[in-house]
């Protein structure tokens, strides 16, 4: 790996985890484009409002009691997720050029 | 801009899951004949940051927010193939874990962000890269453009579910999303700024531009061949 791909990944680690640590806390909690559009056109409501079946629903982890923490556990969860799902796609790619 | 459950009617989100999973394969596909090695590290690690860029909403305007939707940054970073596998795999774990964004309406989530978004980012990016002075303007017009596609076709696929009038919807949807798409240009280019900056000539392959001298030096040997983003 290049010195400058380690900078880069370094860079991106640390925007990603100030992101998850800071970023909740001044994150807006206003509607977005679709959510605004929709409560002004009027068909908010067709949106199915089921019950939170997973525990992490809307970016929470349900089990923990400070808000700030509880979004901190559901980011870093999703991060954990999207980093192995990249790994594993690229040691499957690694594999397939070895062969 | 994720479409939730009860929004698109059966035949409409039913047509866009049977769409997204063959589309998507066909990409995984190009992503395994073409994907360049050296940027195999990136892919973990640029999921992970647009994930989590879109969990922050930031004030757009009038009591709307707005979030980074990553597509131009996925596509000029790791190519457009792999781009949309990498933002469908978010999708997916968005709606799967965090309930962001329909289960039902996941192929319409896939089409409009990951497929459209990625490509509607980089077509432009890459041709105004290879054209135009400046590759920073090239990656926010591909950032602004993505958002503006992929809420085009969201708009259609609302429309085809008989949600609200045609002029209203597509009125308000490209509207309150050509502001949001300013951020997401202007994300997009400090991104791909900040990259180029810590590996000089990564971004001018993304951009299909050619590397200027300096830049053809990796670990103090000369690079002989300028390295293509995939999807070429």
């Amino acid at each position: 790996m290049t010195h400058g791909m380690t900078k880069t990944i370094r860079f991106f680690a640390v925007v990603t985890a100030a992101l998850v640590l800071l970023g909740v806390v001044i994150a807006s909690s206003m509607p977005d484009g679709l959510e605004r559009v929709a409560e002004a056109l009027g068909f908010a409501s067709r949106a199915e409002q089921g019950v939170a079946w997973s525990p992490f629903a809307d970016y929470e982890a349900a089990f923990v009691k400070s808000s700030w923490l509880a979004q901190v556990t559901a980011g870093a969860l999703g991060i954990a997720l999207l980093w192995g799902f990249g790994a594993l796609l690229g040691s499957t790619l690694k594999k397939r050029r070895e062969s | 801009m994720h479409i939730p459950d009860g929004f698109l009617t059966p035949p409409v989100w039913a047509a866009l899951d049977a769409g997204a999973i063959p589309a998507v394969g066909y990409f995984l596909r190009r992503t395994q004949e073409n994907f360049e090695q050296s940027r195999i590290p990136l892919l973990g690690v640029l999921g992970a940051f647009v994930f989590a860029a879109q969990m922050i909403n930031f004030p757009i305007w009038a009591g709307t927010s707005g979030h980074l939707v990553g597509g131009a940054l996925l596509a000029l970073t790791l190519g457009p193939n792999a781009a949309v596998v990498v933002m469908t795999a978010i999708l997916v774990v968005q709606a799967l874990v965090f309930q962001d964004g329909g289960l039902l309406a996941l192929g319409a989530n896939v089409v409009n962000m990951a497929v459209i978004g990625v490509w509607a980012g980089y077509l432009p990016a890459r041709w105004l890269g290879r054209r135009a002075g400046s590759r920073r303007m090239a990656a926010f017009v591909g950032g602004w453009l993505s958002l503006m596609a992929g809420a085009l076709f969201a708009s259609a696929e609302l429309w085809l579910s008989h949600v609200a009038p045609a002029g209203a919807l597509f009125t308000s949807m490209l509207g309150i999303h050509a502001l949001t798409g300013l951020a997401e240009g202007a994300i997009t280019a400090a991104s791909l700024t900040a990259i180029e900056r810590l590996n000089p000539g990564f971004v001018y392959a993304g951009l299909g531009s050619p590397a200027p001298a300096a830049s053809r030096i990796e670990d103090g040997k000369p690079v002989a061949r300028r390295a293509e983003a995939s999807g070429d």
